[in-house]
């Protein structure tokens, strides 16, 4: 009786122990792994901070480095001893230098999430506020193979979504370029060159209105609470706040008119007629390259031959074919509208 | 990546092929289809002279305008496939009769009796006689008559171009339920057969969609479905209404069963979407086609030969050795009962809840292989089941038939009601794929766990719709 | 520009006449173990390129007037002259230059499926648009011909299309047809078989209105790549898609694929 009771607890006590200790897959295995992750994913993330303030002509600080990995600074002093231990960066009189190694590392880390972020954006159905939170991780598990490949499969990018360069291997990262929208002046032309992912809820508004690096707009008017910025045929509304985080350079090929005039091809009613200027910024990999191949070229002429039931798609005749197009990309073709052709 | 050292040149090829890309500013592939749009307007511009710009002529366009309207779109794509079916139930009931009277009428006693004067031993004569050949036979009667008048008409709406219309129309749902447009083309490929409907799927460019339509693939009644749905539909649809009209409200119902069909796939989509398949809707774009007067003997030549007899060979196929099966389970006895009569006798209580029968279900199961020899193992096993007496002549032997209205009562004598018909209209369109389709589905997404879900999910929500249709008629 | 030669008689008399036909062209269905000649059916959705296949192969591969109604390659044969032909019918593309999954069974068979003659079946009711598929594949291969399809409509329309000058114009032969009636199919066979011997050399038309810092950028890379590879005939096609990144491309060139597929300068005969 005894006897038994106590072979079940053995039993399962060694299974308890089994199930702890297995190596890698026991919980303890496990748990080491994440611990182990979770600060290699600190380290490179400091790593990269370093090397994004220097490329911007900014010097890290311990300080800006707390707030950014949300750490404190008695930690962060902890992780920049590791960091230097591990030959990455040097750290004398309270100055970050990032050494050869810690600036491969980190240039790596950068391809990877904007490789990620392109791969996300342009063959994956994933919704683009999850896009930087996705590359966040995968930076991190990809290797630099990976990377290539990655980057091989999607034609060689060479600008992610957020109109970032995508650094080759080897090649250095370019700073961020142009100025945040605020600065920017009233009915100046201007193009998107960038914009900010973070913070996410920022960055969700911005998608949300469709802003996306590459387009063209100007201010219409600048406010100490708002902006009203006009941008690839619309007029958004932005507080300071979010329009720090658009950053703009000016542009010198277009006059302020040319850019109010810019029509979409969804705003072509039925029955009417326009010639595409080119595609919008917004519209990449390939979904721009099919449009492309129907013909959306500039320079042709489509007319607007009919709607489905449902309003949504229009058919448009494009160089003699008849093609449907939904909304979204209907509005992703910029055209000027002709007058109706004479009967 | 493993650069082969045996081949330094092309690295070094590689190498400069990507430091120039870099240098090139703008987008490689936009310049490029540019310059090519421009040559070739250049050419076309010196060899093409078209006196009217080559204008569409105004009809085309009226048809296209009305074809699409607010109004009329959606009315003219259900009058189109109810006049189809129309067609199919009116025009395949009197060949359905002589192909009957012939075979089963005429050729079977003439079988049978010979079978019987050469001696042949009464089981070699049971398999082969009333198993195998009433089974073809049965085939041959219920399926050759609706498919040779329908297929044809389909192919000539195909050929016509009205079907990219279809999925023009229906984008808007497709998009709403997270799916893509094309699928609307995929759907109606399904409604030749399920397996060419996911092959068809091929045009969806984003895996997700794609992936969604071959999992609602099978909400299309295919070919060997349809004879089901018409037959039922005369059955007990179109006795319900004046005689007059009984042709049209049978067809109406199978419209609606087909409608249903497009229902489920959106709302199937539409879960899919929102749960273990979600993303972003991709793009649509889809070429609309100018309409070509469809060459109509041709068409009716290749179509039937092409499809009628490809399908109709396919179901003598399965219809053989089904035919044998039904009759040994029939004929074989356990402790006093056949073993089919067991069978049906189990599986009863389930089907009576699902407003079906023993008979039916068991059907559907001897029917995994292909999906058109449903009907005649039904009407084998009811009248083995039903024990009649004066029609057919023996256990599990088909019987004669001359008229839909005799069907009727065979079926009646077995317990058979308005609810048994049109539950089974419903069950025919929400089961598990065919074998064909199911080895189609896994090949194309390589995968066990999609092919098990698109299996499985049209059986179970078959049983949950078939349940609350008998609950409510039943009146709860 | 004579637009009235383009559809008219004195070839066309041929095309009704049965016996010319049948004492040249045997249709052989799918039995085609051996052949001299493979010949690839391409061009863009809805053109004919099945209707075509058919009428030369007696096969019956499904047709139907929509847009991707051919989604897998299919094969048959033919004998022409006592010469075999494999007929390989692809699924539609508007264009060699994407990377769209839809298109890829096509686009991987023009581009390293080694056809010894490529036929561009094109729509001659809106030309402007097929010829973007077709200049692409002029710039692949030097072996083409242009099959200029649906020329019934296009009369049916007005629209007329001079082919003797759209030959010269593209350096190809081009023959008009109407598939599905069989007009023009013999001329077709005629073209196709001159082109795979080598009895017709073709001098494509090439490419030349690329903004000026991508010709450059193709010159340079043109010039390096001849350097290595002097036998290859589209050099400029490889620099264009190893500038566009194309992997599928960079990896035959890395693995010597590439300079082995056009290096051929004989048909093989009778190869398996
Ligand atoms: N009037 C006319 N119609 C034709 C001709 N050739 C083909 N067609 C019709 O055009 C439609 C398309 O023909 P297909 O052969 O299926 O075209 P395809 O190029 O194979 O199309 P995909 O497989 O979708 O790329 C069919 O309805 C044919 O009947 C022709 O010469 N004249
Ligand atoms: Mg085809």
């Amino acid at each position: 009786m005894n006897g038994m009771a106590d072979g079940l607890v053995i039993a399962g006590g060694m299974v308890l122990l089994a199930l702890l200790c297995w190596p890698r897959h026991g919980l303890v295995g496990r748990w080491l792994a994440a611990r182990r992750l979770a600060r290699r994913v600190r380290r490179e993330d400091a790593i990269k901070h370093i090397l994004k303030r220097e490329v911007n002509g900014a010097e890290a600080t311990v300080d800006g480095l707390a707030g950014h990995l949300q750490m404190p600074t008695r930690q962060v002093l902890g992780l920049l001893e590791d960091l230097e231990h591990r030959g990455l960066i040097s750290f004398e009189g309270g100055r970050l230098h990032l050494r050869s190694a810690g600036r491969d590392l980190a240039l790596h880390l950068i391809r990877a999430h904007r490789l990620w972020e392109s791969y996300l954006s342009e063959e994956t159905g994933v919704a683009e506020v999850q896009w930087h939170r996705q590359a966040e991780r995968k930076e991190h598990l990809l290797t630099p193979q990976e990377a290539d490949a990655l980057a091989a499969r999607l034609g060689h990018p060479t600008l992610d979504p957020h109109g970032d360069v995508i650094p080759a291997p080897g090649q250095p990262v370019p700073g961020d370029v142009g100025l945040p929208l605020n600065a920017a002046d009233v009915n100046q032309p201007l193009r998107i060159t960038h914009v900010e992912d973070e913070p996410p809820a920022v960055y969700a508004q911005l998608t949300a209105q469709g802003i996306r690096p590459g387009m063209r707009g100007l201010l219409i008017e600048k406010l100490p609470h708002r902006l009203r910025f006009w941008v690839d045929g619309n007029e958004h509304v932005l507080a300071p706040l979010v329009a720090h985080n658009i950053s703009v350079e000016t542009i010198t090929d277009c006059a302020p008119q040319d850019l109010l005039d810019e029509e979409y091809l969804s705003g072509l009613d039925q029955g009417q007629r326009g010639k595409v200027l080119g595609l919008s910024p917004a519209c990449r990999g390939p979904e721009r390259r099919r449009l492309l191949d129907l013909g959306f070229v500039p320079g042709t002429e489509v007319f607007a031959e009919m709607k489905s039931p449902g309003g949504d798609p229009t058919a448009y005749r494009v160089r003699g074919a008849l093609i449907a197009l939904r909304k979204e990309q209907a509005g992703l073709v910029r055209i000027s509208s002709l007058r109706p052709a004479t009967p | 990546m493993n650069t082969s050292p045996a081949h330094p040149a092309a690295d070094r090829i590689l190498q400069s092929a990507r430091q120039l890309r870099e240098r090139l500013s703008g987008d490689l592939h936009e310049q490029v289809v540019e310059a090519i749009y421009a040559d070739a307007a250049r050419l076309a511009g010196r060899s093409v002279a078209s006196p009217g710009q080559g204008a569409l002529p105004t009809w085309e366009r009226a048809v296209d305008r009305f074809v699409t309207s607010r109004i009329w779109g959606f009315p003219i794509m259900l009058a189109l496939f109810t006049l189809m079916f129309w067609l199919t139930i009116s025009g395949a009931n009197v060949p359905s009769g002589l192909l009957s009277d012939l075979f089963i009428g005429r050729i079977y006693p003439v079988l049978s009796e010979g079978a019987i004067r050469l001696g042949t031993p009464w089981w070699l004569k049971g398999v082969v006689v009333d198993g195998m050949y009433l089974a073809t036979a049965w085939v041959v009667s219920v399926m050759l008559p609706p498919m040779a008048i329908f297929f044809p008409l389909f192919t000539l709406l195909e050929d016509l171009g009205y079907l990219p219309r279809v999925a023009f129309n229906l984008d808007l749902p497709f998009k709403k339920a997270g799916a893509h447009g094309k699928q609307a083309m995929s759907t109606m490929m399904g409604f030749g057969c399920n397996a060419a409907g996911v092959i068809a799927t091929r045009i969806i460019d984003s895996p997700r969609e794609r992936l969604i339509a071959i999992l609602t693939n099978n909400f299309a009644l295919c070919n060997g479905r349809w004879p089901t749905q018409f037959l039922m539909a005369t059955l007990f649809v179109g006795s319900l209404v004046p005689a007059h009209l009984a042709g049209l409200a049978s067809a109406g119902a199978v419209t609606a069963v087909a409608a249903l069909g497009v229902l489920i796939t959106f709302a199937v989509a539409w879960g899919l979407s929102r749960t273990v398949l979600k993303g972003q809707v991709s793009t649509f774009s889809l070429e609309l086609p100018p309409y070509r007067p469809p060459q109509i003997w041709r068409t009716l030549y290749t179509s039937l030969i092409d499809r009628t007899l490809f399908v109709l060979w396919r179901a003598v196929v399965f219809a053989l050795p089904a035919g044998a099966v039904i009759w040994i389970s029939a004929n074989l006895s356990v402790g006093g009962t056949s073993l089919a009569e067991h069978l049906i006798g189990w599986l009863d209580p389930v089907g009576v809840v699902l407003g079906l029968n023993g008979v039916i279900l068991l059907a559907y199961i001897v029917a995994i292989p292909a999906n058109e020899i449903v009907i005649p193992t039904v009407l084998m096993l009811t009248v083995l089941s039903a024990r009649l007496s004066g029609v057919g002549e023996g256990a599990g032997v088909m019987f004669e038939l001359e008229s839909p209205a005799s069907l009727k009562q065979v079926l009646e004598t077995g317990g058979w009601t308005a609810l048994t018909g049109i539950n089974l209209m419903l069950f025919s369109l929400l089961h598990n794929p065919c074998s064909t389709t199911i080895y189609t589905i896994y090949k194309e997404t390589g995968s066990v766990k999609w092919t098990a879900v698109a299996t499985l999910l049209p059986v179970v929500l078959g049983f949950l719709i078939t349940f609350l249709v008998a609950l409510c008629w039943r009146g709860w | 520009m004579n637009p009235s030669l383009a559809s008219t008689p004195p070839r066309q008399a041929c095309a009704e006449c049965d016996v010319y036909r049948a004492a040249q062209l045997k249709k052989l269905g799918v039995n085609v173990e051996t052949w001299d000649f493979v010949v690839a059916l391409a061009g863009n959705p809805n053109t004919g390129k099945s209707t075509v296949f058919n009428a030369l192969t007696g096969l019956r591969q499904h047709t139907g007037n929509w847009p991707g109604k051919t989604v897998a390659r299919a094969e048959g044969g033919f004998e022409y002259r006592d010469q075999r032909y494999k007929l390989v019918d692809l699924p539609g593309t508007y264009s060699l230059l994407s990377t769209s999954l839809d298109e890829q069974i096509a686009r991987d068979f023009l581009l390293f499926g080694r056809p010894d003659v490529c036929v561009v079946v094109a729509d001659a009711t809106r030309l402007e648009r097929n010829l973007n598929l077709a200049l692409q594949v002029l710039e692949i291969t030097d072996r083409a011909v242009l099959c200029l399809n649906l020329i019934d409509e296009a009369g049916r329309r007005g629209i007329t299309v001079d082919d003797r000058q759209l030959s010269r114009d593209l350096g190809v032969p081009v023959v008009p047809c109407a598939a599905r009636q069989g007009q023009g199919l013999p001329e077709l066979l005629a073209a196709v078989a001159e082109v795979a011997d080598g009895r017709r050399l073709c001098r494509p038309h090439r490419l030349s209105q690329e903004p000026p810092a991508l010709q450059s950028a193709l010159r340079e890379l043109v010039a390096q790549i001849e350097s290595t590879y002097p036998d290859l005939p589209n050099a400029r096609w490889v620099a264009l898609r190893l500038l566009g990144g194309d992997e599928h491309v960079a990896q035959a060139l890395r693995s010597g694929e590439l300079a082995e597929l056009y290096t051929r300068t004989q048909p093989p005969a009778a190869s398996k």
